[in-house]
């Protein structure tokens, strides 16, 4: 009896140190029943509290009819009136046509211009060290200051305008140009600030993906006598798949919400011509104060996003999957 | 084994160095090329920081200033807004950095913070213990894909109508959380956490399982557990995945502009404010502001660039 | 004419030197297998061959042309790589049909050449699979079977069995040993294993720290090795190596070494007398006895089924290693005689390690 109790005792004094009450809830806390559902339910209820909460607030402002500069008690429901006024008003429509124009155009350039960077940094040996860090310094600039250096060098007397002035006197047109007031050059310096700024992003992913190929199927390829274009058409870009597809996902996702370098640059103008919808909505709640306009467009905006993200996130679950069942 | 063309050898691998070297040159010339497109617009900024308000806009430009001078740092490094030459549109405005630095620091790094410890903790439960099921992992990112600008119009009419409303009516007493340092560190928190929670799992991933197991039969009770093996080890991971998320905040512009100010004003939202009501901007202390907000950061990613190309490879990379 | 000839071939890597100056004429259909140790240069001897490495000098020559400049697919090579380097995109039909793929072979053409290979390897089952659903006997076979498919007069082969299981390996050795003799080309082979390297073999290379110590057929190197290096390297258990020095006495030779001598057989040479000497003798060619003159005491016996090796101390200190018959009824402790048979003791300077008889 005594050599059964010995072992008990034993393994006991190890936890000694946590003794009575405190050590008993201590261990309760620890069990593996409690302690992993903890910070669970903090997260959850931080998120429930900061995200849900307030967006079910938003439903219920988006079926009042409220204007902020009056008190709240005046509001009065008005059913989907708001929504009404959301989906017919033209410049919603038109602030998601052009989101979705900046977006494709600055993502499909930032995919090719960081492929293509990818691939020359990765045959590189000596400054590839160089180089990679040189491109990765705009990712690391706030956005806001990325926005404001592009002001500067647009505005009519900017370097810009300098580097162009022998072309343009030539034609006679006189070089200080403000770029900023024409509604298709202003379009354009907020699709080129995207492009400076985030094809380091695309960059980082393909040179990732290039760094993975395995060197030995290239070896191979060239003793059965490829040529440098085979190998890249046949070998590495069936390979780089997975990367390619990520990045399309990840950076159109972040491109539809582009506002910094709107405020910024443009403040959507001249006119309307540059407004994203993010700036679209900002600009009804925050500057004309229709929160009940802004809490519809909110959710509509919330919902369209929503399919988006769902297929983003299966396409994204898919890739991963089909990589890892390769190894 | 015939040679493909009818050139000697000697010919052919003149012919291969020549067109080896013609590439090389042309590889360095496109990736010159876009280094200078890179460094120009953050060369222009650092430039004009420099440069005496007379020559902001001068025409032609000047690239490097005529007489540069420290004026524009001393400017938002005062304490109040002074230099009476600016006239109207100085006094308009408070110049001064430290509001915005300090607010920024406080707001980022707490947030930074807590987000690190909160999401520490669950990446933790999540590896171990599968907490929220399979594919939890992946769910958690969809608050990230949430647009900003939709988390800002729900956030401030909770901050400003819900909650002074449910607080007065509960507590008597009317707390709103629009623009306020709690206000903007929990939101901060909440939309980072998924991303530490995304990064901590991979560092802990890594710690097997197996080690904590021998520690526990020992005698070892889980928090002596986690507190003398697991964080060890992922102590530099918890490093890079905070720094990442202070950078993360720093940046961050549209809930820093929604949700606060004049209280709370991030060095984000006083870049913006630079200009008067009348017209132009000052650009060169928004110059100056440019550069004091990009060096810490710059600093701060080339140290953890490293990391970050491991990181982004989202598991394209195996073996 | 699928000759290969290498002439004074040397690659540096930097500060490095890897192949230090290699001479070597591999004839026309023969097996070839480059051996040694990790570091010493036959792959990249081998990758030189192919075209992957560039020589830093020397020249090498396959049939008539000297190939130093060409590319790797114009030698008309074929190459398998230690990790098979098959792509894992492509159906295994479509990794055969790779190299016809890239020179525009005509569909039919290739059809019937992929599934001629496959027939000679026997995979005709996976052509429509995935590397990654092939076992690794079945990726090693659609490797080789790539490699066949574009006819080459020349096979390189760099450590190709080294990822596969012990039974696996031996059941590939010989079916790599049948194909050489079915397709009559030239096999260059390289392994670190040297049980590889005497099973399959016509001619075996050794090499060491970029040089090459010894080219020769597998018995050649078994029974007569240029160096200790080459005679330590081959032969399981390693030989049995003594340090001493050799005296004139009587009308022969004696080793002399710490308390033990052993007269040699007469045919050693006299100027041999005075160095500091190595001498060699394998498991097989120590003979245990009564009446030998040499004793020991025996530390531990391993039974290999159809032979034992007895680990024994001599008197004099050394450690040695015996084979002797199965049934032996000797046991850890017990004391033993030995000698060593006089015409197979190998003796080798004992400053640079080569062989003096």
């Amino acid at each position: 009896m005594t050599e059964i109790a010995a072992p008990a005792t034993r393994l006991a004094v190890g936890s000694a140190a946590a003794s009575g009450a405190f050590g008993r809830f201590g261990r309760w806390l620890g069990s593996d029943r409690i302690f992993p559902r903890i910070p669970f339910l903090l997260v959850e209820l931080l998120f429930i509290l900061v995200i849900f909460v307030p967006f079910l607030l938003t439903i219920y402002i988006s079926v009042l009819k409220w204007r902020a500069n009056r008190p709240f008690e005046t509001a009065y429901f008005s059913g989907l009136e708001n929504y009404e006024a959301v989906l017919t008003s033209d410049l919603f429509w038109l602030s998601i046509a052009r989101t979705f124009y900046f977006a494709g155009v600055a993502v499909v350039v930032e995919l090719v211009v960081g492929f293509v960077l990818a691939m020359l940094v990765h045959q590189c040996t000596r400054s590839k060290k160089f180089y990679t860090t040189m491109f990765l310094i705009p990712m690391m600039i706030v956005p806001i200051v990325v926005g404001y250096n592009f002001s500067m060098i647009y505005i009519d007397s900017g370097p810009l305008n300098q580097l162009l002035a022998p072309f343009l006197e030539r034609f006679g047109i006189d070089p200080r140009i403000r770029w900023l007031s024409d509604p298709v050059a202003a379009q354009f310096a907020i699709i080129i600030a995207d492009i400076w700024q985030w094809t380091s992003l695309t960059f980082l992913i393909f040179l990732s993906g290039f760094a993975a190929l395995p060197r030995q199927l290239i070896n191979a390829a060239r003793v059965m006598g490829a040529t440098p274009w085979q190998i890249f058409w046949r070998v590495q870009l069936p390979l780089l798949k997975p990367a390619i597809v990520i990045a399309v996902i990840i950076r159109s996702m972040e491109a539809l919400k582009m506002f910094d370098p709107v405020v910024l640059l443009t403040f959507g103008g001249p006119g309307t011509s540059t407004q994203t919808v993010a700036y679209f909505l900002w600009e009804q709640v925050w500057v004309f104060n229709k929160f009940s306009f802004g809490a519809a467009a909110s959710v509509l905006l919330l919902i369209m996003f929503s399919v988006l993200i769902y297929v983003g996130i299966y396409l994204l679950i898919r890739q991963r999957s089909t990589v890892e069942g390769r190894a | 084994m015939a040679l493909k063309t009818g050139l000697t050898p000697e010919q052919a691998r003149a012919r291969r160095v020549r067109r080896e070297r013609l590439r090389r040159a042309l590889r360095h010339a496109i990736l010159l090329g876009w280094t200078f497109f890179i460094a120009f617009p953050i060369f222009w900024m650092v430039s004009t920081s420099f440069k005496d308000a007379g020559e902001w806009v001068a025409w032609p430009p000047h690239w490097l200033p005529d007489a540069p001078t420290l004026h524009n740092y001393a400017q938002i490094f005062a304490f109040r807004s002074i230099d009476p030459s600016l006239s109207r549109q100085a006094a308009e405005q408070a110049f001064s950095i430290w509001k915005g630095l300090g607010d920024a620091l406080l707001v980022c790094t707490t947030a930074a913070l807590l987000a690190l410890l909160l999401g520490t903790a669950l990446a933790y439960s999540i590896s171990r213990f599968q907490v929220g099921g399979r594919y939890f992992r992946h769910t958690i990112l969809t608050i990230r894909m949430i647009p900003p600008i939709v988390v800002a119009i729900s956030v401030l009419m909770y901050y400003a109508i819900l909650i002074p409303y449910a607080t007065s009516a509960v507590l008597g007493v009317r707390v709103s959380l629009f623009d306020t340092y709690i206000g903007l560190i929990l939101i901060y928190t909440a939309i980072t956490l998924p991303f530490v929670i995304w990064m901590m799992l991979t560092f802990i991933d890594e710690v097997p399982y197996t080690l904590e197991h021998a520690a526990r039969l020992m005698g070892a009770s889980r928090i002596m557990v986690i507190r003398r093996i697991v964080l060890p080890l992922v102590a530099s991971g918890m490093v890079v995945t905070f720094l990442f998320v202070f950078i993360l905040n720093w940046a961050e512009f549209l809930l820093a502009l929604t949700l606060t100010h004049p209280e709370v004003t991030t060095l984000t939202v006083l870049l913006n404010k630079f200009q008067s009501a009348s017209e132009g901007r000052l650009y060169g202390p928004q110059a100056a502001i440019g550069t004091m907000i990009t060096i810490p950061v710059v600093v701060l990613g080339i140290l953890i660039q490293k990391h970050l190309v491991k990181g982004f490879s989202f598991g394209t990379i195996r073996k | 004419m699928a000759r290969i000839v290498i002439e004074n071939l040397v690659k540096t890597f930097g500060v490095y030197t890897a192949v230090k100056g290699i001479n070597l004429e591999i004839r026309d259909g023969e097996f070839l297998i480059m051996v040694g140790p990790s570091g010493c240069g036959k792959t990249t001897t081998l990758n030189m061959i192919s075209g992957l490495e560039a020589p830093t000098s020397g020249c090498i020559v396959i049939g008539d042309t000297v190939v130093n400049d060409l590319e790797p697919g114009e030698r008309g090579l074929g190459m398998v790589f230690q990790d098979l380097a098959l792509f894992p995109h492509m159906t295994v039909f479509e990794n055969i049909a790779f190299g016809m793929r890239v020179k525009k072979v005509p569909k039919e053409e290739v059809q019937k050449r992929v599934r001629a290979a496959a027939a000679a390897v026997h995979i005709e089952a996976l052509l429509d699979k995935l590397p990654r659903q092939c076992s690794g006997g079945e990726s090693q076979r659609v490797a080789l079977a790539r490699t066949i498919v574009t006819n080459p007069a020349v096979f390189l082969m760099d450590e190709p069995l080294s990822s596969l299981d012990a039974k696996l390996r031996v059941d590939m050795r010989t079916e790599l040993k049948a194909l050489h003799r079915r397709l009559k080309a030239t096999f260059v082979y390289v392994t670190h294993d040297q049980a590889e390297a005497m099973t399959m073999a016509d001619r075996i290379v050794v090499m060491s720290n970029g040089l090459i110590e010894q080219v020769g057929t597998p018995l050649d190197i078994y029974n007569r090795p240029a160096s200790q290096f080459v005679a330590g390297f081959f032969g399981m258990p390693t030989m049995n190596f003594i340090d001493g020095k050799i005296e004139a006495a009587g009308g022969g030779r004696l080793f002399r070494s710490n308390g033990l001598e052993h007269s040699l057989a007469d045919s050693v040479p006299a100027a041999v007398a005075g160095h500091g000497i190595v001498l060699g003798v394998r498991s097989e060619h120590v003979i245990l006895g009564d009446g030998a003159p040499l004793k020991g005491t025996v530390q531990l016996t391993e039974p290999l089924g159809d032979a034992t090796l007895v680990h024994f101390d001599s008197t004099a200190g050394n450690r040695l290693v015996a084979k002797v018959g199965p049934s032996t009824a000797l046991q850890p402790g017990s004391p033993v005689s030995f000698r060593f048979d006089a015409g197979h003791c190998h003796l080798f300077d004992a400053q640079n390690g080569a062989r003096l008889h």
